[in-house]
């Protein structure tokens, strides 16, 4: 397929051509650039959305819709979609801009379900290979929490900060997994607890989802943007890549990004490229890369497939005790990784973990009255206000089965620039399916356990968005090889949750992060 | 009517260092969107460019008066908190809409219609006998007589939600709950 491309303007081959051209300026993007400028490579960074500063951050769960994807639409279909509109963010930081900061490892067994189970994918390589990128990660970014008390973790040094308080929420709804004989952890968190490299330590207001501007929380803006800016990186907004384009002398080699922003439509030339557009949109750009050769990536009809999104749902309960559900952190008070390991355990498949004890507000889709459509009229408001204050809340995240089905492809309309806009579909395993129903089930009965008078469960929410263009050591069933360089190509390379063969049931930024700086090591090596 | 005093397009003068205070922001919560208003665009609350006769720029006035007594029927105080100046306001801010549509499966260029044709289908449903109290149960079973529109169970979760937003979800609404509002930084208006 090609597109008509009007007028593009050549750069300076010479003088100004960058050694790497990044898509997006997200947790993976600002990442690498961070690491590369500072290795004194020349990088410049695209990035769709607007610049986003601290001081929009405002504390609003309404004003902090802005910070969402409002980019080209994208096509759902499947029996459990992947949520884009609400996964994904835009502008400087990306999604991570306004993420919770739950920041966990896989467990060493996430890395081969092909080979333990029969199910989806290996990984190309086992846990230990990650294992000191994590550690370098949390040292650099910062994480909180208490090793020894999460029994489960995987190995790897302690975190550089010691946990977050647990409030009464937590230690409520901590008392219902005792009673089912089930352990609980301060949750490790990418938020300080104490100052941490300059930046503030948290304040406990439940602001996290509409960002964080004090920096408490390790989002980009704090983390890796000031480290690219200091190392001269180019950042520019408001600028959508549209495709990359192969040389036709060298056909393995990119030789171009087509971009389109403000200075109209330009080819952009650099040594390397790295696409890091997140998910859906990182996997869009290598479809409309499509020439007279196969995309990039895409010679064995694998690029899209293994797409990936945890099943999650949040169980709630009102108590008689006080719980002050406002305070905390969005991300939530404890940990439970109890059952994670056993991913065959009978009842279903895949490994699960409990986020306990949510910092809550009452409106927005999380919030717990938007819950409870069927309180309304005059008995809402005392609800509400028995619920600010006696309400806990907990959230199961289980884990996905990838499905070669399961696939980002090209939609049935164009965007603004005539590009193609992206379509998914994902339907769910039955076997992850039994596992969130029993996990769910299981959820309802620790909230009464814990003491709650009137329990209810929400929607099962598609969480976070993984696969896609996977790593692979063989081609025909991946789309990059380990480091994440696409097969078919020299010089280009995806970074970010697109690259996991499979989801496990953990948050995927620590991993999307260690990987991203695991490929900036081999990059500047 | 007594026409509340309202000024034009209001500017807030920095107290210290070019930094807007505590005080200044918490005070700016509750005021300063803008609404067309007798031909001018005002900053003023929802409440006040609803009681002054806000002139709607994308919906009719039948309709977002149909949208505002359902609200009301389902979140009360939704009307007088300005709900369907604030559904008018998000259709007119086109892809910039914060109206949680959006997360449903509503894109910011289909809302106007949906939201259109919810008021339509509620007028219709009101016309043939369901009074607007009784709306809210029926439309949770999807069981209302002659609905014509979005699936009402559908249609209330968001509207639902949107009036939540404009009566429980701003600072005044925090404050009604006995739950401190303790924000970072406040918005420059409510929504
Ligand atoms: C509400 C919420 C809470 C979350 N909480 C957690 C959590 O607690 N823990 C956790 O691990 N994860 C969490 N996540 C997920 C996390 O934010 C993402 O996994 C992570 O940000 C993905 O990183 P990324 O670099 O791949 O993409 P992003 O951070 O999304 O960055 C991608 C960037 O690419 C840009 N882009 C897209 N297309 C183009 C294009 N064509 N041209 C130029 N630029 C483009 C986008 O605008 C964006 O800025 C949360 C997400 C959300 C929405
Ligand atoms: S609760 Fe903590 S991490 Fe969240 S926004 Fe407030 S200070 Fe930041």
């Amino acid at each position: 397929m090609t597109f008509m491309v009007s007028p593009l303007i050549a750069t300076d081959h010479e003088r100004n051509t960058p050694d790497t051209i990044i898509v997006g300026a997200g947790a993976a993007g600002l990442l690498l650039a961070a690491r590369l400028a500072e290795a004194g490579e020349r990088v410049v960074v695209i990035e769709a959305g607007p610049e986003r500063t601290l001081d929009q951050l405002w504390s609003s769960q309404i004003w902090a819709r802005r910070l969402k994807w409002s980019g080209a639409p994208v096509e759902e279909s499947g029996d459990h979609k992947v949520g884009h509109a609400f996964n994904a963010g835009m502008g400087t930081g990306g999604s991570a801009l306004h993420h919770y900061g739950v920041w966990l490892r896989l467990h060493p067994g996430d890395f081969q379900i092909a080979s333990d189970h029969q199910r989806g994918l290996d990984w190309p390589f086992a846990y230990d290979e990650l294992r000191p990128y994590y550690d370098r990660v949390q040292t650099e970014v910062g994480l909180s929490g208490d090793a020894n008390a999460e029994v489960w973790r995987p190995p790897g040094a302690p975190y550089p900060m010691g946990p977050l308080p647990v409030f009464a929420q937590g230690k409520v709804l901590a008392k219902g997994f005792k009673a089912q004989g089930k352990r609980v952890a301060p949750l490790p968190l990418a938020i300080n607890s104490s100052s941490y490299h300059g930046r503030a330590p948290c304040q406990f207001d439940g602001w996290c989802d509409a960002g964080c501007p004090i920096g408490a929380l390790a989002n980009p803006l704090v983390t890796w943007l000031p480290r690219a800016q200091k190392a001269g990186v180019e950042l520019r907004h408001n600028t959508r890549a549209l495709r990359v384009e192969r040389d036709p002398n060298k056909p393995e080699r990119i030789e171009a990004l087509v971009v389109s922003g403000p200075d109209g439509r330009q080819r952009l030339h650099a040594k390397r490229f790295i696409i890091a557009a997140f998910t859906v949109q990182s996997t869009r750009i290598l479809l409309n890369s499509i020439g007279d050769k196969p995309a990039p990536g895409n010679r064995h009809d694998q690029l899209g497939r293994y797409l990936t999104t945890h099943p999650a749902t949040t169980v709630f309960g009102l108590f008689d005790e006080p719980t002050l559900p406002h305070l905390g952190v969005s991300a939530g008070q404890l940990i439970s990784h109890d059952d994670y390991d056993d991913k065959s355990a009978a009842g279903g498949w895949g490994s699960s973990q409990w986020l306990i004890a949510h910092a809550i507000k009452p409106n927005d889709l999380l919030g717990y009255a938007t819950g409870r459509p069927d309180i309304h009229g005059p008995e809402l408001k005392p609800w509400l206000e028995r619920a600010a204050q006696h309400l806990g809340n907990m959230t199961v995240v289980c884990e996905d089965i990838p499905l070669a089905s399961n696939r980002i492809t090209l939609g049935s309309s164009v965007d603004n620039d005539g590009v193609p806009i992206a379509a998914t579909h994902h339907d769910l395993h039955p076997d992850a399916r039994s596992r969130w129903q029993q996990r769910t089930t299981e959820g309802q009965a620790l909230m009464r356990a814990a003491g709650a008078t009137d329990v209810w469960q929400g929607p099962m929410a598609p969480m976070h968005i993984m696969g896609g263009t996977v790593m692979g050591a063989d081609e025909t069933s991946s789309v990059t090889d380990p480091w994440g360089r696409v097969h078919d190509t020299e010089n280009l390379y995806i970074s970010g949750p697109s690259l996991f063969p499979s989801s496990g049931a953990v948050n995927p930024t620590f991993t999307l992060s260690a990987l991203a700086w695991r490929q900036a090591d081999h990059l500047i090596t | 009517m007594a026409r509340p005093s309202v000024s034009k397009v209001t500017t807030t003068t920095t107290a210290r260092d070019g930094q807007l205070t505590r005080r200044d922001t918490l005070r700016m919560g509750a005021l300063c969107a803008s609404f067309c208003i007798a031909g001018d665009w005002l900053t003023t609350s929802p409440a006040q460019a609803k009681a002054l006769g806000f002139t709607p720029q994308v919906l009719s006035s039948q309709q977002l008066a149909q949208l505002a007594a359902l609200a009301d029927a389902l979140v009360p105080g939704a009307a007088e908190a300005g709900v369907d100046a604030y559904i008018d306001a998000q259709l007119n801010a086109g892809a910039d809409s914060m109206l949680l549509a959006k997360y449903v499966g509503v894109a910011p260029p289909d809302q106007a219609g949906f939201y259109g044709a919810i008021a339509d289908a509620v007028a219709h449903a009101v016309a043939n006998g369901t009074a607007i109290k009784d709306l809210p149960a029926a439309m949770l079973t999807d069981s209302v007589p002659h609905w014509q529109g979005p699936p009402a169970s559908y249609a209330l979760f968001v509207l639902r939600a949107d009036a939540l937003d404009v009566t429980w979800g701003t600072d005044t609404g925090y404050a009604a709950l006995g739950i401190p509002y303790h924000a970072h930084i406040m918005p420059p208006s409510s929504w």
